[in-house]
Formats: C-alpha cells, structure tokens, sequence
C-alpha cells in the first residue's frame, strides 16, 4: 500500500480544521470558512491521489493502539477498501461543493464561523464512521455526527423550533443507539472482538458462531441504523432537522449522515441472518412507502426533500434487507449527488425568496433563477429515475433486486412508491418552477451568486452522469467474488438485462408525471385534500407518529420521572429522613422533661444511680 | 469491748450518709458546701482506718492528698459562692436553676 | 521527601500561612491559595508524567515514603501511589486549583473561606495518597469537616440550614460505619498494623473468614457508599450541591466523593473477596437505583445545580456497577469514571456556578437564551452536558464503555439498564436543560450579563475541558497505569479458595474471637 499515512491525513485533516477555528479564528468569517473549506478539498484531492496510487480493488488495514483492557482491544483503525474508498470520495467530494456552497450561503450569517468548525467536525466523525475498522471506533464516530448533527440543526438556537429539533434529533438517535451499543455488546461477548475483519472471519468459519442470538444481535445492531437512517419507528427526527440551515440539511440529512446507517449495514452485513435481513427488507419498505405518502402532502420546500431522503433511504435500506448491498451503495452514492443538488437549488431558492420556504408563494421562479431551475430540473429527473440519468440506472438496480430475490410484495411496493415519488416531485416542480407568481417575493426572486450555482452545476453533472461512470463496478468488487467489471458501454445497458423491472419502473414514471401534471401544472392551491379528504389530513399530519410518541415514549418516561421524583421527594426525603428527624426530636424533648434545673435533684439522681450501681455490682 | 475496724466504718457511714443528706435536702449553698466536706472527711477516716488495720501507708498518704485538695477546693468554691451571692443576693439553690431547658 | 508528601503538604502549610494574614490583604489571600493549589497541581502533573519510569517498591507502590509514627499500633505516615490512585490524585490536585480559581465568587469571609478550602484540598490529597488506614481516614475526615462548615456559612438558597443538616447528619454516619468497619478489619486481620500493603500482603497468606468477611464488607460497602451517595442513601448529594458554593461542589463533588469508591476498590476487594463476590448482586442492583432511578429524578428537577446533582449521583452509579462486575474491564472502567467525572462534576459546578453568579438564580425556567450573551460559559456547558451523557471525545465515554464491557460478562441485564440510563436518560435531561437554559430566545431581563472575558477567568473551565478531552482521546495514559494495578485487585478475588479450606479458617478465626 503506498502513501500509508494519506488516510490518517484525510481524516484527522478536518478535525484540526474545527479545532484550529473554535481556538484561533472564531473571530474571522474569512478565514474561517477558508479553513475548513481547505480541509475538505484537500480531503478530496488526498483521496484521488490515494486511490491513483493504490487503485480502487485493495483491502488494508492501519491502526493505532487505542484502548487495551484484558481481552478488551481496540484500537484506532482504518480500514481501506472498496467501500471506505467511494465512501471517502462521496464524503469529501460532495461534502467539498457543499463546504464551497456555504459559503456563499452563509455570508450573512454572524457565526459563520462557528457553523464551519461545526461542519469541519461533521466531516471528520462522518469520515471516522466510513474508515473504522472495528464496532467501537465506528460508534464512536457515530456518537460524535449525532453531536455535530445536534449542533447544526440547532445552529439557529434562538428559535425555539430549531431547539427543539435539534433536541428532538439528539434524543431519537440515542434510542437507536442504545440498541446499537447493546448489539455491538453481544456480538463482543458472543465472538469476543470488535474488528469487523476478525469478526468475518469467525463468522465465516463457524456461521453458528452467534448461535441463538444471531436474529436478535442483527436486529440490535440495526437499530443503530433505524436511528441514524431515520427508518420506522425512528423516522421522526429527520423532517424536523429542516430547522437547520440548508447546506446542513443538504449534507447531513441527504448525502451523508442519514446514508451511514446503510454503511453500516454494509459493513457488517456478514453479521446478518435470513430472519434479521428479511425484517431489515420489510422495515425498508414500509419507511419508503410511509414517507412517500407523507411527502405528497407537505408544503414546505425543505420537508417535501426530507420525506423524500426518508423513502429513498428506506429504498437502500430495503435492499440491503434483500441481500443486496450494491444495488443499494449505488443507489446512496448517486442519491447523495442529486439530493445534495436538490437541496442545494432548494436553498438557492429559499435565499431568492428571502427565507421563504412555503412552495405555495413560489411560482414562476424558472425564468427568475434559470441556473437552480436548469440544475432542480437534472435533480428532479434523476430522483425520478429518467433514463439515462443516475436514479434511473439506482433506482433499476434496486427493482431489479427484488424481482430477482422473488420478493414480489416488496417489488409491488418499490414500483408504486416510484410512481408517488415522481408525483411529489413534479408536484414541487410545478408549484415552484411553473405557473403564476404567488406572492411579492416570488416576483423579486433572483438567481444566486457563482459560488453557489457553481456547485450546483458539478453536482448536476454526476447526476447525470453516476450511472455509468463505473460506480457499480467497484462496489461490486467489495460484494461479489467474482464479479465483472462493466465498460461504460455496458453499464449504460444495464438495465437491458432484466427489462420486466425496468418497464415497471418506466411505467411508474409515466404515472406519477402525468398526474402531477393534470393536477399542478396552473395549480394556485393544492387540489388534493379535497379528493383525498381524510386521507390526505392523515398524510399532511405524518400519520400521527409525533402525536403518538408524545402520548407513550415521553409521557411514560415524563410519568416514571415524576413517581421517581415523588418517592424521592415524599419517601425517602420525607417519609424516611422525616421519620429518623422526628424520632430524634421527640426523644430530646421527652429526656428534656428531666433536666429540672435544679442542683439537688441531680444530686439525687446520681446518688440513686450510684446505689443501683452498688447494689448489682456488689449485692449480687 | 475491742475496737475493730467495723466501727470506724460504721461511723464513716454514718457521717458520708449526713453529708449525703445534707448536699441534698439543704437549700442553702453554704450548708451543702459544708456538707460535702462532711462527706470527703467520711472518707478520709475510712482511709486511715484500713491504712492502720492494713499495716500500710498508702491510705493515709491519700488521706494527706485529699486534705490538701480539699482546702484549694473550699477557697475556689467559697469564692465562687461568694460571687454568686453578690450576682443574686441569694445563696439558695432553688434560685439557681437557670441551666433548666 | 515523596513528591506526594509536597502535593498533600503545600495546601496545608498554605492554610497555615493564611492565619497570620491580616483579613484585608484579599488579593494576598487569594494569590497564596491558588499558589499553593498551583503548586500541587503542577507537582501532581509532574508526579503523573514520572509515573512510568519512578521504581516501584516491593508491593508495586511508587514515590513512597514512611515515617513510623505510633509503632506499638503499627501507625506510619506512608503515602505511595500505583495506578489506582494515580489519576486521581492528579485530578484531585487540578481540580482544587479549578476550584481555588472559581472561588472569586466569594465575598464575604474570604480568609476563613480559603483556609478551610486549602484544608480540605491537602486532606483529600493526602488521603488518597496514604498507605496507612489511619491517616486514609484521618485526612479523609480533615477534608470532610470543612466541607459542612463552607455549606453552612457560604451556602445559597433557603434550603441552606436543611441540607447543610443532612449533608452533615449522612456523611458523618457514612464515616461512623466507614470507621467501624475499618476497626473490626483491623482487628479481625491480625496483622496488627494500619499498613495497607502489609496488611492486603498479610491476607494473602491468612485471608480473613468468611463470617468474618460477610459482617464487614456490608460495613464498608453501606459507610462508604452513603459518602459517594449510593442509592438509596443519595437525596443529601443533590440537596447539598444545590446549596454548596461551588468550590465546594467542585471538590467534594469532583474529588472527596470518589474517596468510598476508592477505599471499596483499595481496601474491601482485595482483603474480602468472598464477601465482594457474594455482595456483588447487590451493588449491581443498587446501581439500577443510582442510574435509572436518579436519572429520573434528574429528569424532574426544576433547578439547574439540582439536575446536575442528580446527574452527578447517577454517575456514580456506573463506577459501582464497575466494580461489581470484579473483573479487569469493569473495575479498570470504574477507575477510569472516577478520574473523568472528578473533572467533569467539577466543570459543570463552575460552570453553574458562573451562572448563579451572573443571574442570581438557577430556576431552570427563569433562563433561557443564555448563549447569546454567554458564549463562552455556553459553550462549555454543551460540552460539560454532553460529556455527561457520554459523548465520545470526553473522558467519561470511555469509562462508561470500559465499564459496560466489563459488566456485560457479569450482569448482561443490568448493564442494558444502564445502557438505556447512560444513552437514552442521560441524553433526555441533558438536552433538555441545554435547550431551556441555553437555546430559545434570550429574556430581556440578561441583556445585562457578561461572559468570562479574560485569561483567569477562562482558565479553571479550559483546564478541566481539556484534561476531559486529554483523557477521552488518550486514554491509554490512564489504562496502562491502571491496568497492572487492577490485575493484581481482580487476581485476589477470581481464584477463590477452596470451600473446606475456608471452612477451616472459620474455624481459626473463631478460636481467636
């Protein structure tokens, strides 16, 4: 392997970054945002120059000795393969233009820099997810982008709102990590290591190494995933994470972070049985066809996006359940292209609009903003799945998996949320793009400046372009044995070998295009509730998952708490402690009745207790 | 009659059981003061009773310490009670119950 | 002299000084205790960084020194350390120094203030660093009693007079049993000396009795663990931090509570491992009380330093479960904890105690939006909140992952308990106090507030941040002192001697009763 030590200097490369600016530089925007824009590109440019040198198909490890206690190891180690590597370039490379678009973004802002040494220490945990190679250095990394996710969504902390969802965010992601940790615990104490290399080859040579707990292990190591990829029942932090500003949600909640749970998933997928990825495929499915629904009823710019990240990443995340980690790696990385894209032209909108995030006083915004339209437009086509653009080749790999793993029920699901994606999608495309201005802002919208569209182009090329740019291929040589390397040619007709999937996905399409067009092209008020009726109230309310936690989770943790506090208070403080002070007390009042003051009477007493003393001393 | 070391004790009593009751039927200072004296010299007759019968020394070298504390005892306590006496203008015990809770 | 005598001893002789201090030479008194805490704390890191090539002694102690003092009892000034007491003294020294600065929030009574504060600071150095039991608990008493004495006359709030009472009142009795216990192990071991090292070394050949074990470990477990507030004597932590100045908070949160850990983990395993082990089911379910149910409570408290208190308590009850698991993970864990949250407790202390400063309350719902005007202090206290609920970087993660490894092999139910305490309650109270204390809109009534402007006034939360952060990065400088440590404490206890040959010893000791 050459230039061994790339890898650490990719990694810890942002990390001074954040360092650098909470101690020195907090003071200068500039300067700042230069550092840690610097520390990603120079990620990204290490990372080229890493995989020319080395190529894409190698396996290594480097490590450092972190913690050793008895038969407790682990260290601090990289692992550099296939995935790592693609991961890495999706990481800084898509990271890098959204670094570069802050900065357009955020120029306003008075702390900037505060959000950049926020986003630097995002960049780092997110790369030590990608590159550990053990359990505990990965949960390590997974602790540290919940934090740096918890910091950005509450980046706006003055809001109340933004305070609350950053908390929301926190709280959500440590239940799915408790079940993480507690999974990681059991497959430590079943195979007793925490290197993903040594626990494959124990599993590889004993399957039954995790004997009667293999269902429930996988499972729990899941719920990590279910927190950090927002699957059922954990879902409910990522909509709300929109509070944050819109780069964050760009990076975090659609390229990155809420990718990781499929990552590792990925990563440890020889850890899962039949039974745990057949759960795994159902829970991916029902999170994608659930979020859909909700997306078709939301009105704000970046919540529509969000439900979509959620029905995408219950996509992969039911892919992976049908046993195919490629298809689903292939479609994070083009989804994080062109969601990173969506969300950077939605904020290119949202700062036309001067902040305005509800679609219906859009309107009109195609001839306004004609770079963010022209590139929404690359977005939109490949969320969607046209051909040839990127989605199209994911999205095929996808429906091609569960035709092929004769998962027919989940096909049906997979097909018909493709057409509610495009429905919603166009339904935003319209309302915005399309039709009349409906407000003042609207009609004053302007097109941003380069340092933002610039972005927005590059990712609108790989959008285009990722579905056949070899991607595929090198997740492939990580999951496959003896897997074939596709020319550019052959990836293009990819699809062409199974055409039953692909139909199914063109006729989706076509489906979600034309209704969305019937219904939104002039549209000035959404037409739907009133077809739905009560079922669009139960999509626009997200099915009531808030209002159901609120009433269980919390009220029974808030219901513990106060019986807790009461025992403490009235029990323990009061009962117990005022039952030992009362006691005390009375007994000195009682014995105070024989203090009589007078000299004689003590006297008295003492020559009495003498003579008793006497009297059992010697008259015995 | 022959004399033995019975009788000495029997006065001995006799006089500590008058202290005794003096110190705690009297009301006035003085008197109980003089009444424990009664009863420290009821000891010391004791002591030398069983330092003769014993045939030895000891007791009546107590008996020698005994006398000398006593005397610095009265000359503390007599001062004290005289100046309890110019604080009150009382030296009865009835009145000096202020260490009552 | 040991390094470790300067360490205990410059705070002493500091408090010495300051009697002869006029009372209105203020900045004198105040630049002779942190000096003197300056001192300790730069000899303590002086100490730690020497640890590894210091030649240990024969029982494995390093920087001893001995004085005999009362032979006939066998009584010696003997101070040493090895990797258990290592890390604490050392956060012991810096944490008196954080406090020592912190104590600029002190007006009135400054003199007798700083004396008492450099009295507990030199006993609960010198506590953990002797070898002897007599002086272990004589210098533990010496940091104890000014800590009542700074509660009730420096203490806030209405409840002072109450807490001080019960803070009092608990710790006093946890000593008392702390101290019977010690006595009968005296005299049931029959080593006749208070040596520690001759006294463990003399067990290993004569190991006390069972019956003899199972009267006196309950002893020591119930007298120390009411000192580190083990549920469910914890109610006077909370209370009496809430009212404490926060120096005080600072050291007997921080430093003098991990004394009854340490005395369990020094004195009650090695010399009682049959006991422990029979007794380790019911430190296990203790602790659920400590972290579930007093997270809980944390969960309700209306009042900052009241959440941090019970939060405090909670803690603790990670280092027990650490040491009931009595293997090499957990106890290595618990040591591990006891040095992270001595820093930690104290930092949230400081910090809440700026707060109270600025504001003049710490109703929860009275502040608000305090970041805006309060970058700094802010700041910290996100980080302090988020070490508490285990955020790797910090130290704390790192003991509480050591501690759920180790546990995992002995009490798997207990330690998804914790897990659950530890991740997901931790993560509730803590969040929920950064978003009503720190985020939201900032009430008008603090647009007067400042933020800890200069050096001095950064410095104790920067130290302690960043020994939180050097120990949660690297915690290899602490594992690898403690683990030699620890495998000597766990091989006492593992090999259990046979059951005839203990019934035999039973018999002995008997004959000696």
């Amino acid at each position: 392997m050459k230039y061994e030590n790339l890898p650490w200097l990719i990694l810890f490369l942002p990390l001074i970054s954040a360092a650098v600016i909470t101690l020195f530089t907090l003071r200068s925007k500039t300067v700042s945002s230069l550092i840690s824009i610097g520390a990603v590109v120079a990620g990204f440019v290490m990372t080229v120059i890493f995989v020319n040198a080395n190529g894409m198909q190698f396996s290594g490890e480097t490590s450092l000795q972190w913690l050793e206690i008895g038969d407790l190891k682990a260290d601090f180690g990289l692992k550099l393969d296939a995935l790592s590597m693609m991961m890495l370039f999706v990481v800084t490379g898509v990271g890098g233009l959204i670094h570069i678009y802050s900065y357009g973004y955020m120029h306003e802002d008075r702390s900037m820099a505060r959000f950049f040494a926020c986003l630097s220490l995002f960049t780092f945990s997110m790369l030590g997810i990608v590159l550990a190679n053990n359990f505990l250095m990965m949960f390590i990394s997974w602790e540290l982008v919940g934090v740096s996710s918890y910091l950005l969504i509450g980046f706006w902390f003055e809001k109340p709102s933004a305070g609350d969802a950053a908390k929301k965010a926190f709280i959500v992601n440590r239940l799915g990590d408790f079940g993480f940790l507690f999974g990681i615990l059991m497959v430590w104490g079943l195979l007793g290591s925490l290197n993903f290399s040594a626990l494959q080859n124990s599993i590889t040579a004993n399957p039954a190494a995790l004997g009667a707990m293999a269902t429930t292990a996988g499972l729990l190591i899941f719920c990590g995933a279910m927190g950090k990829s927002a699957q059922f029942p954990l879902h409910v932090w990522l909509p709300d994470a929109m509070e944050g500003p819109t780069p964050v949600s760009a990076l975090i909640h659609a390229a990155t972070m809420v990718a990781a749970g499929v990552y590792m998933l990925c990563r440890s997928l020889f850890l899962f049985n039949a039974d745990s990825l057949h759960v795994i495929s159902y829970i991916g499915g029902f999170t994608a066809l659930i979020a859909a629904l909700m997306a078709v009823q939301q009105n704000d710019i970046k919540r529509i996006i969000a439900y979509s990240t959620l029905s995408q990443l219950g996509y992969m995340v039911m892919t992976v359940g049908l046993n195919g980690p490629t298809p689903a790696m292939f479609h994070l990385t083009t989804h994080a292209f062109f969601k990173a894209l969506l969300f950077l032209a939605a904020g290119s909108v949202i700062i036309g609009m001067h902040h305005e995030q509800d679609i219906w006083q859009m309107g009109n915004l195609r001839k306004k903003m004609p770079i963010t339209f022209l590139t929404f437009t690359i977005g939109t086509l490949a969320l969607c799945g046209v051909p040839p653009f990127s989605g199209f080749y994911s999205k095929d790999a996808i429906l091609a998996q569960a035709w092929e793993q004769k998962s027919y029920l989940l096909f049906g699901v997979a097909v018909f949320i493709a057409a509610l994606t495009t429905f919603y999608t166009f339904r935003l495309f319209f309302v915005v793009f399309f039709g009349k201005e409906k407000s003042d802002h609207a009609k004053h919208a302007h097109e941003s400046s380069l340092v933002m569209t610039l972005p927005l182009v590059i990712l609108a090329v790989f959008s285009f372009a990722g579905g056949f740019i070899g991607i595929t291929n090198n997740y492939g040589s990580q999951f496959v044995h003896e897997h074939e390397t596709f020319s550019a040619w052959q990836q293009f007709a990819e699809p062409f070998h199974n055409p039953f999937p692909m139909v199914c996905g063109l006729v989706a399409f076509a489906i979600g295009f034309f209704a969305a067009l019937s219904l939104y092209k002039n549209a000035t008020s959404d037409p739907l509730p009133k077809k739905l009726g009560g079922l669009a109230t139960l999509m626009k309310n997200k099915f009531y998952f808030d209002e159901i936690y609120e009433a269980t989770f919390i009220r029974a943790h808030d219901f513990l708490a106060a019986v807790a506090d009461w025992i403490d208070r009235w029990i323990l403080e009061g009962a117990i402690i005022g039952a030992i002070r009362g006691g005390t007390d009375l007994s000195g009042r009682a014995l105070r009745l024989a203090q009589t003051g007078n000299l004689q009477t003590y006297a008295f007493l003492f020559v009495l207790g003498v003579a008793l003393l006497l009297y059992f001393v010697l008259g015995k | 009659m022959h004399i033995g070391i019975q009788h000495y004790l029997a006065v001995s009593m006799i006089l500590f059981c008058l202290g005794l009751l003096g110190v705690i039927m009297r009301r006035n200072l003085l008197v109980i003061y003089m009444s424990l004296e009664l009863m420290l010299n009821a000891a010391n007759l004791a002591l030398v009773a069983f330092s003769r019968f014993n045939n030895k020394l000891d007791g009546q070298v107590l008996v020698f310490f005994i006398i000398t504390v006593a005397a610095a005892e009265v000359a503390v306590g007599l001062a004290l009670i005289v100046a309890l006496y110019r604080k009150r203008q009382s030296a009865h015990v009835e009145d000096l119950t202020s260490m009552k809770l | 002299m040991s390094i470790l005598t300067y360490i205990a001893g410059w705070p002493l002789l500091a408090a010495l000084v300051l009697i002869v201090v006029p009372r209105n030479f203020r900045v004198i008194i105040r630049a002779i205790a942190v000096l003197a805490t300056l001192i300790s704390a730069v000899l303590a890191v002086k100490m730690f960084c020497n640890y590894g090539s210091a030649l240990p002694d024969a029982d494995g102690y390093r920087f001893v020194q001995q004085i005999p003092w009362v032979e006939s009892l066998g009584i010696s000034y003997h101070v040493g350390v090895d990797g258990l007491n290592v890390g604490l003294i050392l956060m012991g020294a810096i944490v008196a120094f954080a406090a020592a600065l912190c104590s600029f929030e002190i007006q009135t009574r400054e003199k007798e203030f700083y004396i008492l504060l450099l009295v507990m600071t030199g006993g609960i150095l010198g506590a953990f660093a002797s070898l002897d039991l007599f002086f272990f608990y004589f210098l533990h008493e010496l940091a104890l009693v000014p800590t009542f004495i700074m509660i009730g006359v420096w203490g806030r709030g209405e409840k002072k007079n109450y807490a001080t009472f019960q803070i009092t009142l608990y710790l006093s009795i946890g000593a008392l049993i702390a101290l019977i216990g010690l006595i009968a192990l005296y005299i049931q071991c029959g080593a006749n000396t208070f040596d520690i090292p001759k006294i463990i070394e003399h067990a290993k050949t004569n190991p006390l009795a069972v019956n003899a074990q199972n009267f006196i470990f309950p002893l020591l477990l119930f007298g120390f663990g009411i000192l580190v507030s083990l549920w469910p004597f914890h109610s006077w932590a909370p209370l009496g931090y809430g009212v404490a100045p926060s120096p005080t908070s600072m050291l007997h949160a921080g430093v003098l509570k991990k004394f009854g850990l340490y005395g369990l983990i020094r004195i009650a395993l090695p010399l009682m491992p049959q006991a422990a082990q029979s007794w380790a089911h019911v430190i296990a379910w203790l602790c659920v009380g400590n972290i579930l149910y007093v997270g809980w409570v944390a969960m309700r408290q209306k009042d900052l330093n009241l959440l941090i208190g019970n939060s405090s308590v909670a803690h603790m009850g990670f280092i027990f479960l650490g040491i009931a698991s009595l293997n090499l993970i957990g106890i290595t864990g618990a040591v591990l904890i006891m040095v992270a949250h001595g820093f930690l407790a104290a930092l949230t202390f400081a910090l809440s105690g700026y707060i109270y400063k600025q504001t003049g309350t710490l109703e929860i719902s009275a502040l608000g939006g305090l970041c805006r005007k309060l970058p700094f202090i802010g700041t910290a206290l996100v980080m302090a909140a988020m070490a508490g609920c285990g955020l790797p970087g910090f130290a704390n993660f790192v003991g509480e992952a050591t501690v759920f490894f180790g546990a995992w092999k002995a009490f798997p139910t207990i330690t998804v308990i914790a897990l659950w305490g530890a991740l997901v309650i931790g993560g509730i109270y803590m969040t929920r106090a950064i978003r009503n204390v720190l985020h939201g809109p900032l009430p008008e009534k603090w647009n007067s507030l400042s933020d800890a402007s200069h050096l001095w006034r950064k410095l104790p939360y920067a130290l302690l941040l960043a020994s939180l952060f050097v120990f949660g990065v690297w915690p290899r400088l602490l594992t690898e002192k403690i683990n030699p440590d620890a495998v000597k404490i766990v091989a006492q206890i593992s090999p259990a001697p046979s059951a005839d040959k203990l019934v035999a010893q039973s018999e002995n000791s008997g004959v000696r009763n």
